[in-house]
C-alpha cells in the first residue's frame, strides 16, 4: 500500500471533503490501485522531453483593454447566492 | 543587541491601472463604486467561464519590469494557485509560478545599498471581505484586478532601508505610469519577511502581510527585529509564521494560519495560451519609457539640493520634470525654483490633484526677476504662489508682480529723493551722525527708514550704498 | 435530417420528439424536459416560414442537450446534486449558435456527474439505459445524448468528450459521435471537466448530419482563448484523402479486446479497402501509457476546475453546515458523487508538493512523446483505425464496484484526447446479441471533416 490512511485524510483536507470513518478504508484501496496504475509512467524515459500543457502552440491570445457589456449583471449573479446582504455574498464569520 | 544582523526581504503587490481587469472586460476602477458592481460572470466563477487576457496589462507589466531594470521574460505563462477562501471565487488564483513575465533586476537606493529583484509576476487580485460579529460579507470588485507581485532578494538590513526600498518602488511605478500608487486605496501593499541572526546563517523569518504605508513597513521591521532579538536573548525560539500588523498599537501579533501546511498545488493554466514577446517589442517599450527618478537625480546634482529636498520633489513626477525643464533653460535659476517647490508648494500642500503647475518659462522668468533684484526673495515667493491662482493663468510673473505692487525700486533718482527726506528727518539725525563717525551699524536704522518710506519696494542693497555715499 | 419548411411544421417535429421522449421515459434519457419553450419556439419558426422569412439551417430541428451546457432554458445540473438547483444566467456559445440557426432544445440529457465516467451510472439522477438492451449501460459520460439519438427521439444531440465521453456511448448505441480537434468548438459556458482536453461534439445518425451541426457550432470565440480560427468551412465532398492509406493500430486489437469487437472493427477496415483505401497494420507502443497519462492530467484539471463548487456563491449550500469550513466540506461531500470525490483527491495528490514532478510533470512529458508518435503515424496515413471500446455495452452495475476497471474502458479513446486530435466513432456493426459496436477513426489535428468524408463514403457503399 503506497497510500496510507494519513494520505487519505490529508487529501480530503486539501480537497475540502469530509470523509466518514467507514469511507477511509475503501478510499485507501481505490486511490492506491489508481496511483500504482499511473506509476507505470516511470517506465518511460522522458529525459530532455518538454512537457505539453496545451495541445497547440497558440500564443498571445488577448483582448484590447476596453470595458464590455456582460451577459449577466450583478443582480443576476447575486440572485444565485444562498445568502446576500448589502449587495454582497454573506458567509459565516471568517476567522 | 547590536551584533544581531537584520535581514529583510519584501514582496510588494502593485495594482496596475488598466481600464479593465486582467482576465475579464469589466471596469477595473472600483473606487467609490457599489459592492460587486464591477464583477463579471468569470470573476464570480460561474461554471464554464473562461479567462481572456488583457493585452494592456501585459504591456504595463513590461513597463514596470523595465522601470526596475529587470530582464523581461520573452516567454511567460500563467499558473493556478489553489486555496479555498471566500475572496477566491474559483478556488484558485491565476498567477505566474513557473514562467513569470519579469525576471531579475536591481533597485538603486539613495544612501543605502542596492536591493536586487528576484522576479515579479503578473496575477489577479483577490476579493475583499468585511467582517461583522457573526458573519462576513464578500465583495468581488477587486477580484481579477491586475497585480504585479515584486519579490526582492533578502538584501535589506535595516528598517530605514526597507522604507527607502518601498518608497523607491512606489516612485518607479508612478514614473512608469503603471499604477495610480494610491496607498490608501491599496494600490501598493507590502509583505515584509524579517529575520535576525548573529552569524551568516539566516535566522527563522516571520512574515508581516498587507502593510499599506511606508511608515508601517519601517515600523513593522523595527518591531519584528526587536521582538525576535528579545526572544533569542531569552533563549527562546522564533516561530516561522505570518503575523498581523496593528497600526494603532505598532505591534505585530501571531495569526493562527495554516501557512506551514499550505500546499497551493500549482498547475499550469490550461485556458490561457502562453505570452510570447519579441526583443524588438521589449526594446520599443524601453525606448518609450518615461524618464525615471535616477535620470532626474543626475540632472539635479548641479543644483546642490540636499537629499531630503530633492527626494521630496522626486515624489511628484510633474515637479521633477518641470524642474528639469527649468534646468535646461538656465541651471543657475533652477535651485530657487526647487526651493519654491519644496518650501512653498509642498509645505503649503497646494498640490491638489487638478492644480495647474506654472510653465518652465514662467518659473524661469520669476526666478530671474529675483536674481536681478527686481523682486525681493519674499516677494518672489508671493508671486510664485499667485501663479497657481486660477484667475492668474493668463498673466506673466512680471505682470503679476507689478499688479501686486512688489517690483523693487532700483531707480537711483527716486531712491535719492526718499533718502534725502529720511536724512533730513529729525529722528534720524543721531544715526546719521554715528555713520559719519564711522559707526556703520547705525546704517541699518537708516536703511530701515528708507524701506519703510518706500513700502518695501526699495532695493536694500542699493539704498545702503547710496546712504554711505551721501554720508562719507 | 428533417428540417422545417412549408410542408414540414416545426411544431410537428417538436411534438413528435416530445412524444418519443415520453414513450422511452424509463430509459432515463433526460434530466429535465423543455417542452413548453420548445413548442413556443417551434410556433414562432412556423410563423416565420409562413411569412417567408429566413429561419436558419436547423429550423425546427429538435435536439437533446447534454446537461453540462449552460443555457437560460432549465437548470444546468451536470447531473450533480451540488449544481441541481443552478439556473445559469449565461448561454454556452455552442448552444447560442445552434439556436440562432433555429435548432430547438427539447430536453437536457443525462450524464455521469461532471462527465466523470463511462457508463452514465454516476448520475445523481440515476443511470440511463442502453438503447439496444435496457439491462446494459448507455456508456458515458454523454449517455443520455447518445441514447436520445439512437432511439430517434431527436435528430442530433450535443455531448462533450474529454477522454471518450462522446465516442464510447456512440459506440454502445450505434450512432455517430464526433470528438472534434481540441479548440474546434468553444468551451464557453460548458461546465469544465479537464480544460486541456475538453471538446464539444455531437451525436447523429448520418455523417452529413454530424458535419452540418459541427459546421454551425465550430469556430473561433472571443470568450474562449483556445478556439481555432476559420474552422469547419469546407463542403464534405471537397475534402479528399491525400494518401488513400489508413493505419490499423495493431496495439488496439487482439488480447484484451472482445473478439466480436475485434472482428467488427476489422470488417470496417475491409469496407474502407473497398473504398480504395490501403489498410496497413502498425504498432504504437506508447499507447500502452495513454491511460496512465490521462489519469494524471485529467484528475489534476478536474480537482482544479471543481474548486469553485464551494457552496458560497451559487447552487447547493449544505443546510446543516455551521461555520465556513463546514460549508466547504459538507457541501462538497453531499454535492459531489463518489467518483467526483475520488478524482478530486487523485488530482490533488498528483499536484501536491513533492509529487508534482513525479506524476504531473512526468505525465505532461509523456504526453509530448504520445503526440510525437501520432505525428509520425500521420506522415504515412490519412487516418488511424481502432476500436472505440474494448467491449460492447456492459451490464448495469457490472463495473461500478472498481473504479480502475471502469477507467480501462477509456484506454482506446483517451490517447487522441491527450493529443487534441479529432476522432470519430462510426456505427460499424452489431454483436450476435445485437449490441452495437463502433469503429474509431482518428485523424491528424484539424482533419475533422476528412474523417467524416471517409465515413460518408463507406456509409453510402
Amino acid at each position: 500500500m503506497s497510500i496510507t490512511r494519513e494520505d487519505v485524510l490529508h487529501l480530503a483536507e486539501l480537497s475540502r471533503l469530509s470523509i466518514s470513518e467507514e469511507e477511509i478504508e475503501p478510499l485507501m484501496k481505490d486511490l492506491d490501485s489508481i496511483v500504482s496504475y499511473i506509476s507505470q509512467l516511470n517506465e518511460l524515459d522522458t529525459d530532455g522531453v518538454e512537457p505539453t500543457y496545451q495541445c497547440f502552440d497558440m500564443q498571445n491570445v488577448w483582448r484590447e483593454d476596453e470595458i464590455q457589456e456582460m451577459e449577466a449583471k450583478r443582480e443576476d449573479l447575486l440572485a444565485l447566492a444562498t445568502e446576500t446582504e448589502d449587495n454582497q455574498v454573506k458567509v459565516p464569520k471568517v476567522l | 543587541m547590536s551584533e544581531y544582523k537584520i535581514t529583510v526581504g519584501i514582496e510588494c503587490h502593485v495594482q496596475l491601472n488598466t481600464k479593465t481587469k486582467l482576465f475579464s472586460a469589466v471596469d477595473n476602477d472600483a473606487v467609490d463604486k457599489e459592492p460587486n458592481s464591477c464583477v463579471s460572470p468569470f470573476d464570480y466563477a460561474l461554471p464554464g467561464m473562461l479567462p481572456v487576457l488583457n493585452k494592456e496589462a501585459v504591456h504595463k507589466a513590461v513597463q514596470a519590469g523595465l522601470a526596475m531594470n529587470c530582464k523581461i521574460g520573452l516567454e511567460s505563462r500563467f499558473d493556478r494557485k489553489h486555496y479555498f477562501y471566500p475572496d477566491s471565487p474559483a478556488g484558485y488564483q491565476i498567477t505566474q509560478m513557473y514562467k513569470p513575465i519579469i525576471g531579475a533586476g536591481v533597485i538603486h537606493l539613495q544612501g543605502f545599498d542596492d536591493v536586487r529583484i528576484n522576479h515579479a509576476h503578473l496575477e489577479g487580485d483577490a476579493g475583499k471581505l468585511t467582517h461583522f460579529d457573526d458573519y462576513s460579507l464578500v465583495d468581488l470588485n477587486r477580484v481579477g484586478t491586475p497585480l504585479i507581485e515584486i519579490v526582492s532578494e533578502a538584501d535589506i538590513h535595516s528598517a530605514a532601508q526597507a522604507r527607502a526600498y518601498a518608497e523607491e518602488l512606489h516612485r518607479l511605478m508612478i514614473y512608469a505610469g503603471v499604477s495610480n500608487g494610491d496607498l490608501y486605496q491599496g494600490n501598493m501593499r507590502f509583505d515584509v519577511n524579517t529575520s535576525v541572526s548573529k552569524n551568516d546563517k539566516l535566522g527563522t523569518r516571520t512574515e508581516v502581510k498587507n502593510l499599506n504605508s511606508f511608515r508601517s513597513v519601517e515600523r513593522a521591521v523595527e518591531y519584528e527585529a526587536a521582538r525576535q532579538i528579545a526572544l533569542l536573548e531569552k533563549g527562546e525560539e522564533v516561530i516561522q509564521e505570518t503575523r498581523g500588523w496593528n497600526d494603532a498599537t505598532g505591534k505585530t501579533t501571531g495569526q493562527r494560519s495554516k501557512e506551514g501546511a499550505a500546499d497551493y498545488r500549482y498547475m499550469p493554466e490550461p485556458d490561457i495560451p502562453p505570452v510570447i514577446l519579441t526583443q524588438e517589442y521589449v526594446d520599443k517599450v524601453a525606448s518609450e519609457l518615461p524618464a525615471m527618478p535616477d535620470f532626474y537625480r543626475n540632472k539635479f546634482e548641479a543644483l546642490k539640493l540636499d537629499n531630503s529636498e530633492r527626494e521630496a520633489i522626486l515624489n511628484y513626477p510633474l515637479l521633477a520634470s518641470r524642474l528639469a525643464e527649468v534646468c535646461d533653460k538656465n541651471v543657475k535659476l533652477a535651485p530657487r525654483v526647487a526651493h519654491w517647490f519644496s518650501g512653498v508648494l509642498l509645505a503649503e500642500e497646494n498640490l491638489d490633484k487638478d492644480f495647474k503647475l506654472a510653465t518652465a518659462n514662467e518659473l524661469t522668468e520669476l526666478s530671474e526677476m529675483v536674481e536681478k533684484s527686481e523682486l525681493s526673495s519674499t516677494a518672489g515667493k508671493d508671486v510664485f504662489i499667485q501663479l497657481y491662482n486660477k484667475k492668474n493663468t493668463s498673466k506673466t510673473p512680471h505682470e503679476l508682480a507689478k499688479e501686486m505692487n512688489l517690483l523693487q525700486e532700483n531707480d537711483e533718482g527716486a531712491l535719492e529723493q526718499i533718502i534725502d527726506e529720511v536724512l533730513a528727518a529729525p529722528e534720524c539725525q543721531k544715526a546719521a551722525e554715528d555713520v559719519r563717525n564711522g559707526e556703520m551699524k547705525a546704517i541699518g536704522f537708516l536703511v530701515g527708514q528708507v524701506m519703510k518710506k518706500s513700502k518695501g519696494k526699495a532695493n536694500p542693497g542699493a539704498v545702503n550704498k547710496l546712504i554711505q555715499k551721501k554720508l562719507s | 435530417m428533417k428540417i422545417a419548411d412549408k410542408n414540414t411544421k416545426a411544431v410537428d417535429l417538436v411534438q413528435a420528439a416530445l412524444a418519443k421522449a415520453e414513450e422511452y421515459k424509463d430509459y432515463n434519457v433526460f434530466i429535465s424536459m423543455n417542452a413548453e419553450a420548445a413548442l413556443e419556439k417551434a410556433k414562432a419558426i412556423d410563423e416565420k416560414i409562413a411569412k417567408g422569412e429566413e429561419v436558419g439551417k436547423l429550423a425546427g430541428v429538435p435536439y437533446a442537450l447534454k446537461d453540462n451546457y449552460s443555457s437560460h432554458e432549465g437548470n444546468t445540473t451536470a447531473a450533480a446534486h451540488i449544481l441541481d438547483s443552478y439556473h445559469s444566467p449565461i448561454t454556452a456559445t455552442a448552444v447560442a449558435k445552434l439556436e440562432a440557426e433555429g435548432a430547438i432544445m427539447i430536453g437536457r440529457a443525462n450524464l455521469d456527474a461532471f462527465a466523470h465516467g463511462g457508463s452514465t451510472e454516476n448520475s445523481y439522477f440515476g443511470p440511463t439505459k442502453n438503447s439496444a438492451d435496457n439491462t446494459r449501460v448507455a456508456g458515458g459520460s454523454s449517455g443520455g445524448s447518445a441514447v436520445a439519438t439512437a432511439l430517434n427521439i431527436v435528430e442530433f444531440a450535443l455531448g462533450s468528450d474529454t477522454g471518450g465521453s462522446i465516442r464510447q456511448p456512440a459506440s454502445f448505441n450505434g450512432v455517430y459521435g464526433i470528438k472534434p480537434t481540441y479548440g474546434a468548438v468553444s468551451r464557453y459556458g460548458v461546465v469544465a471537466m479537464a480544460s486541456s482536453t475538453d471538446t464539444m461534439g455531437c451525436f447523429a445518425k448520418k455523417a452529413e448530419d454530424v458535419d452540418l451541426v459541427m459546421s454551425i457550432m465550430a469556430g473561433q470565440d472571443k470568450k474562449d482563448s483556445t478556439t481555432l480560427p476559420d474552422y469547419w468551412t469546407k463542403n464534405l465532398n471537397e475534402v479528399q484523402p491525400s494518401k488513400k492509406k489508413i493505419g490499423l493500430i495493431r496495439d488496439c486489437f487482439g488480447e484484451g479486446i472482445n473478439s466480436e469487437v475485434d472482428e467488427i472493427v476489422r470488417n470496417y477496415g475491409k469496407k474502407l479497402e473497398a473504398q480504395g483505401f490501403e489498410i496497413e497494420e502498425f504498432d504504437m507502443p506508447i499507447l500502452k501509457y495513454g491511460l496512465a497519462i490521462y489519469y494524471v492530467v485529467q484528475p489534476a484539471e478536474v480537482a482544479s476546475n471543481l474548486s469553485r463548487y464551494d457552496g458560497i456563491r451559487y447552487a447547493l449550500r449544505s443546510a446543516d453546515a455551521k461555520g465556513l469550513d463546514e460549508i466547504y466540506t459538507m457541501t462538497r461531500s453531499e454535492g459531489f458523487m463518489k467518483e467526483n470525490q475520488r478524482r478530486i483527491m487523485i488530482g490533488n495528490f498528483v499536484l501536491s508538493s513533492g509529487f508534482y514532478d513525479a506524476y504531473y510533470l512526468k505525465a505532461q512529458k509523456a504526453r509530448t512523446l504520445l503526440i510525437n508518435a501520432y505525428n509520425e503515424a500521420f506522415e504515412k496515413y490519412d487516418a488511424l483505425l481502432c476500436p472505440v471500446a474494448p467491449t460492447p455495452a456492459f451490464k448495469l452495475g457490472e463495473k461500478t464496484s472498481d473504479p480502475l476497471t471502469m477507467y480501462l474502458e477509456d484506454a482506446m479513446t483517451v490517447p487522441a484526447s491527450m493529443a487534441g486530435l479529432p476522432a470519430l466513432s462510426i456505427p460499424a456493426g452489431k454483436t450476435k446479441d445485437g449490441l452495437p459496436v463502433g469503429a474509431q477513426l482518428i485523424g491528424k489535428a484539424q482533419s475533422d471533416q476528412l474523417l467524416l468524408s471517409i465515413a460518408k463514403s463507406c456509409e453510402e457503399a
